[in-house]
């Protein structure tokens, strides 16, 4: 047993030594407090895909004048308390300048806080919620807020003649803040909006909830969800025959709903942040992405996520890898930068905009919707 | 009405799954005295070993896969008394429950490790319920609330018609005194984790064949079987199941009134009320 436990230390203490010697002082290290586990860890992989994919891009490039890149990963087990500790582990432990935040607007927007007051320079490439930078000139987003795609929304539910609906969204920063937006924007268009019903992540049961959206059968159903939730309520609406056109926002349009729910999901639509899949930036994204992951699908925001480990790149190398350096190169290096996702000049509030399209599921497959 | 009674049924079987989940809990306290949290984690392993047994490259089908699975939850089950709380049959309950954290931890993060921490399903296809005065069921549901139904039977005509369900009674009043007239301790707590594991195991893979799988599966639901076993009285079968039901009633009930962003609330609500009148539990018989 002594024998053992002599072993174990000597293995780690030679771990010490190497793990150092190896990735020393010839990096730049980024952090990055993603989503590796716990309720919506199922985006959190993903983006993991895609920012190591633009890492191994640069690295293989020739790194930041000479110097690889690093990102140190921080698992935030998806509740706002652990990106908090994830982000200050980053900041205290690593030292890092500049942190790749959480998603989720209210994971996100529980850690911008403590970047800004230390500041560090955080980015989100999925935070949609409209107040998500507030916190400061740190934080920034590579990803259009709510405030448009609440409006797209009721554009939508207005063109195609619901002028009644119920609204259903996750009780959240992000489900919160696109609802209020939503029904804003609905109500001054003419529209009523019959019923709001909040529902918690994570759970794995959502049927009363659903009948009492569906209750009176309205002709369509607004249901700002997550992949997760998304895929147990349309199972679930499903299998109890409840018939209404759901019209969702962008966190569900992932392949990975399709593949959970299957043909529950087909024919139900919503809106999402465009971006052109026609250009030459696209196309390369494209061709990468097969060359490292063959077959499998880009995940969802797995393009922003792209950009953002570029722009970040940029700001590094013409500001210097410090946090002020980088904030302030970030303005510089975005401005009309043509990214995966297009255009990627920042506003004065550090978001970007965006042009809003419609998908909808089609035989297994996410398409863009044409009426 | 229909929307009523569509509520009612979502209520009985959401208790269903707490009271199946709250039995094999209830047990444990019943016989060892200590609060198992690890008991979500079983639930969870119980359906991703089934899961484990139909993928790649095993690939039985469920009718065959479905035993094996049980007995596995059943092994990990044994294997956390033999490794984790035998050792610690002698120690407070406070140690026993933060172990029993521990092992939460790490079953929980054991699972994440193989199987990723995305969530998955069984790939059987999505069938519309079944009607009857349009309330609609699923061939799943109805498994869910007749196994629950069984099992409680069950358990009952074990502790009470039988000499092995009196010994665990025995133990459960008293370990000591138990062992003073003889009765075989060893063998009825190891009778206990046998039972409450192939409950957990069940109610896992009855939860994951109506939902999906994902890691944290146990955890959430746990929560509400802790809550059920206090209403109904720790240690209590019957009142596992009548306090599942209730809570599953109040709370599907209760979002037809209030917003459904206060469904948990419900449950905690009355978890909080209980705790309050009967602090005990948490901790132990007060002596």
């Amino acid at each position: 047993m002594k024998r053992i436990v002599h072993l174990i230390l000597i293995s780690l203490g030679i771990l010490v030594f190497i793990i150092p010697s190896a990735s020393a002082q010839d990096t730049y290290k980024i952090g990055a407090a993603f989503a590796l586990s716990g309720s919506i860890a199922v985006y959190g992989e993903g983006f993991k895909k895609a920012v190591d994919l633009a890492v191994e891009e640069i690295n293989t490039a020739g790194g930041i004048k000479g110097k690889r890149i690093e990102i140190v990963y921080e698992d935030n087990k998806s509740t706002p308390k652990d990106c908090v500790t994830a982000v200050r582990k980053l900041i205290a432990v690593d030292k890092v300048p500049v942190i790749f935040g959480p998603a989720g607007s209210s994971n996100f927007m529980a850690a911008a806080p403590v970047a800004q007051e230390s500041k560090v320079v955080m980015l989100s490439a999925q935070g949609a919620a409209p107040g998500l930078t507030k916190s400061g000139e740190y934080i920034f987003r590579v990803f259009p807020s709510d405030v448009l795609q609440g409006k797209g929304i009721s554009d939508l539910c207005i063109r195609l003649g619901y002028k009644e609906v119920p609204i259903m969204y996750v009780n959240n920063d992000w489900g919160l803040g696109l609802k209020n937006v939503f029904v804003e924007n609905f109500r001054k268009a003419g529209g009523k909006v019959t019923d709001e019903i909040p529902y918690d992540e994570g759970k794995t049961d959502y049927r009363t909830e659903l009948i009492r959206a569906t209750k009176g059968n309205p002709p369509a159903t607004v249901n700002l969800t997550y992949i997760k939730e998304g895929a147990v309520m349309f199972k679930q609406v499903y299998e109890m025959g409840l018939k209404t056109q759901w019209i969702c926002g962008s966190a569900a349009k992932a392949p990975k709903l399709v593949e959970l729910a299957g043909k529950t999901v087909e024919g139900i639509i919503g809106t999402y942040p465009v971006f052109s899949q026609e250009t030459k930036e696209y196309k390369a994204f494209r061709t990468v992405w097969k060359r490292k992951y063959s077959d499998e699908k880009i995940p969802i925001f797995g393009e922003y996520n792209y950009d953002m480990v570029h722009i970040t790149a940029k700001a590094i190398e013409k500001g210097g890898y410090t946090s002020d350096g980088i904030r302030k190169a970030l303005f510089e290096v975005a401005k009309s930068y043509r990214g995966v996702t297009g255009d990627k000049t920042f506003d004065q509030d550090r978001g970007v905009g965006s042009e809003y399209g419609v998908w909808t599921i089609q035989d297994g497959q996410i398409v863009d919707y044409k009426k | 009405m229909e929307y009523l009674l569509q509520s009612i049924l979502n209520g009985i079987l959401a208790g269903c799954i707490y009271a199946l989940f709250a039995m094999g809990l209830t047990l444990i306290y019943g016989v060892l005295n200590f609060v198992n949290f690890a008991h979500g984690e079983l639930i969870m392993w119980g359906a991703y070993f089934l899961y484990l047994l139909m993928e790649k490259p095993i690939g039985l089908p469920l009718f065959f896969a479905f035993i094996p699975a049980l007995l596995l939850t059943m092994i990990l089950g044994l294997g956390t008394d033999r490794f984790v709380f035998r050792p610690l049959r002698q120690a407070n309950r406070l140690t026993l429950l933060i172990a029993s954290l521990g092992v939460s931890f790490l079953l929980r993060n054991g699972a994440q490790f193989f199987w990723g921490a995305e969530i998955r399903t069984y790939g059987f296809e999505i069938k519309r319920g079944m009607r009857f005065w349009g309330v609609s069921i699923t061939s799943n549901q109805v498994a869910i609330i007749i196994a629950s139904l069984v099992c409680i039977i069950l358990l009952y005509l074990l502790f009470y018609r039988s000499r092995l369900g009196k010994s665990m009674r025995a133990v459960s009043d008293s370990l000591e005194l138990a062992r003073v007239v003889g009765i075989d301790s060893k063998r009825a707590i190891q009778l206990t984790w046998i039972i409450a594991s192939l409950l957990a195991g069940l109610g896992g893979i009855l939860l994951a064949l109506d939902t999906n799988l994902q890691p944290g599966m146990g955890l959430i639901n746990l929560v509400k079987a802790f809550a059920a076993t206090l209403l109904g009285g720790v240690g209590n079968l019957w009142g596992a199941l009548l306090g599942g039901i209730v809570i599953g009633l109040a709370e599907n009930l209760g979002v037809l009134m209030i917003s459904p962003g206060y469904k948990d609330a419900i449950a905690f609500g009355i978890m909080v009320f209980m705790l309050l009148i009967r602090p005990s539990v948490l901790f132990g018989k007060q002596e």
